[in-house]
């Protein structure tokens, strides 16, 4: 009996410790969460302020009473933000696409075939992996102007992105998990190597096309050194350099500067929240390897 | 062993090889060649040996950057203990933990040039920071935050640190998720509190994690460049308290089209983030002999 209301009590005191951790834990997810939320809020909030909401107040007011679209209006009608947006678009899809395309292929040999130079070609593109962006910067902006001549027009902002070093590794990963029979069945076949890649290994690395594409998105999407060098004329800017160009622009308007910021993050989060479990374990999956 | 020669491989390989060639691997030299040139991009590049280089050396400004960009690293630990804390709670199975996880996550999509331009409306003299702290009587009159030589970059490095704590704290997740249960029973039955067990098992089994996650964050730090330019409005910072090494690189490259300076900055710049791979690489391989 003695015993039997030892281990109760054991037992109780052990469920009262787990609710004093979970609720000390709580609060600690709280306080991070209310960190984290808390700039989104305000600027959402501060977008739909009307002039008769403070910006500036002691205590201060979050909560607009008299909310409004007008600041969206202005910054629309003042800044081509259609433009922006259909920029960030173009720009982010044609990056995802065609870099997914090209490094897909690229890591494909370096997998599975074995030939001359593959070692060498491996170790350059390891020693490029780490060559700081502001370094290639420099050349690039000249080559844009000297030789590709397509200084402020989009395809700038996409040309030096068709391949990144970063993707071919980790497609280079995913292609080694795809088992050798099944290569060699399709060249058994008399399937052409292409052949092969397309309708046999590429169906299998899927999930890993789909990190690179989320990768490279997100990446693209909030792009912003070399864009906002390349893009100096106000129709030919993405979001994130129209954003910033707003800023300049509307710099003793809050409510405006925040109706920008709103625009340029809300898409970004909704898809984020559509695709939660692929955005995380794209962005984080890559870690792997 | 005597395969023919076979095309397939190279043409798999030339569309991604071409693109990296010329923007990465030209440009490597092409920087090379600048930094010993006097070249303002409009005119062409003028050999001038090695006085980019010297000047680099007596300017004053290039030295506070690199100590800028060294401060900067501080970053790195503090993501470290950060997201390492967070992603053993959240690792906890509690009701609504996927909602915690999926909302700490958030700014890491968000974009660096949106959340700094919120930061610095939040940080104005007339923001909802003074605001806030000025109605519970914190502060008796409102701070230029912004204006403040020396909080500019710990402001920077805030914003840096709220970026990526979601980025990192996934990274530590998907780690403590592969320790084997067994070893916290074993820790518990070695008589480990619920605390201590995280110390003795937790931490040396995100050995590998906390390796890369030193990588990428002290490289990325290294490198900072859109919380300066944000925060700062694109001017550095009052008495340049906000210059880091990209910062200076980009103010001469392409604000004063000093492309042959720039270059030499870039040098520094490349040798740094050099060495740095090189130690990160030794302490990587050295982790994983340990294990």
């Amino acid at each position: 009996m003695m015993q039997q209301a030892q281990v109760k009590n054991d037992h109780a005191r052990a469920v009262l410790q787990r609710t004093v951790q979970n609720i000390i834990l709580y609060i600690l997810l709280t306080c991070v969460g209310i960190v984290t939320v808390f700039p989104f809020l305000w600027v959402f909030f501060t977008s739909f302020k009307g002039p008769t909401d403070a910006i500036y107040s002691v205590p201060p007011q979050l909560i607009p009473h008299d909310p409004t679209f007008a600041n969206y209006i202005r910054v629309w009608n003042f800044l081509p933000v259609g433009r922006f947006f259909i920029n960030s678009i173009v720009v982010t899809m044609s990056v995802v696409a065609l870099n997914t395309l090209f490094t897909s292929l690229a890591a494909y040999p370096l997998a599975k075939m074995k030939f001359k130079g593959s070692n060498a070609i491996f170790y350059l593109l390891l020693v490029t992996y780490i060559v700081p962006p502001a370094l290639t910067a420099i050349p690039s902006y000249i080559l844009a102007v000297r030789v590709f001549h397509y200084y402020d027009h989009i395809q700038a902002a996409i040309f030096p992105y068709l391949a990144t070093v970063f993707n071919i590794f980790l497609l280079r990963q995913a292609y080694k998990g795809v088992p050798d029979d099944l290569i060699d069945a399709g060249r058994v076949d008399g399937a052409s190597e292409l052949r092969i890649w397309w309708n046999i290994v590429i169906p299998i690395i899927r999930p890993s096309l789909a990190t690179v594409a989320i990768i490279t998105f997100v990446e693209q999407w909030n792009n912003f050194f070399w864009p906002s060098l390349m893009l100096p004329t106000m129709t030919n800017k993405t979001l994130q350099v129209g954003l910033v160009a707003l800023q300049g622009a509307f710099v003793s308007d809050s409510r405006g500067t925040a109706a920008g910021v709103v625009m340029t993050v809300v898409p970004m989060i909704i898809f984020f929240l559509v695709l939660q479990k692929q955005f995380i374990r794209g962005l984080t999956g890559a870690v792997k390897g | 062993m005597t395969k023919k020669f076979s095309l397939t491989p190279y043409l798999f390989l030339v569309p991604a090889l071409v693109a990296i060639a010329i923007f990465v691997v030209y440009p490597i030299f092409a920087v090379i060649y600048y930094s010993f040139t006097d070249y303002s991009i409009v005119t062409p590049p003028v050999w001038v040996g090695l006085s980019n280089y010297t000047w680099l050396i007596h300017d004053s400004t290039f030295w506070l950057a690199l100590e800028h960009s060294f401060i900067y690293l501080l970053v790195t630990p503090i993501l470290i203990v950060l997201s390492v804390i967070l992603a053993i709670v959240v690792n906890r199975k509690l009701p609504g933990i996927q909602a915690f996880r999926a909302l700490f996550f958030i700014p890491v999509i968000s974009g660096s040039i949106a959340v700094g331009i919120a930061w610095r409306l939040m940080l104005d003299t007339n923001g909802i920071i003074n605001a806030m702290l000025l109605s519970v009587g914190i502060l008796k009159e409102p701070m230029q935050w912004l204006a403040e030589p020396r909080l500019t970059l710990p402001f920077c490095m805030a914003l840096t640190i709220w970026l990526g704590v979601g980025y990192y704290m996934m990274i530590f997740l998907a780690g403590l998720q592969n320790i084997p249960e067994e070893l916290y029973d074993a820790a518990l039955l070695d008589g480990c509190s619920s605390w201590q067990k995280h110390w003795y098992v937790s931490i040396p089994g995100l050995r590998p994690q906390i390796t890369f996650v030193a990588v990428i964050s002290s490289l990325a730090a290294l490198q900072v460049f859109n919380e300066i330019f944000t925060l700062t409005g694109g001017l550095g910072g009052l008495l340049q308290s906000g210059y880091t090494v990209v910062f200076y690189l980009w103010q001469e490259a392409f604000r004063l089209e000093h492309a042959g300076k720039a270059s030499a900055i870039a040098m520094v710049l490349l040798i740094i983030t050099l060495a740095f791979s090189i130690i990160n690489i030794r302490l990587l391989e050295s982790g994983t002999e340990a294990d």
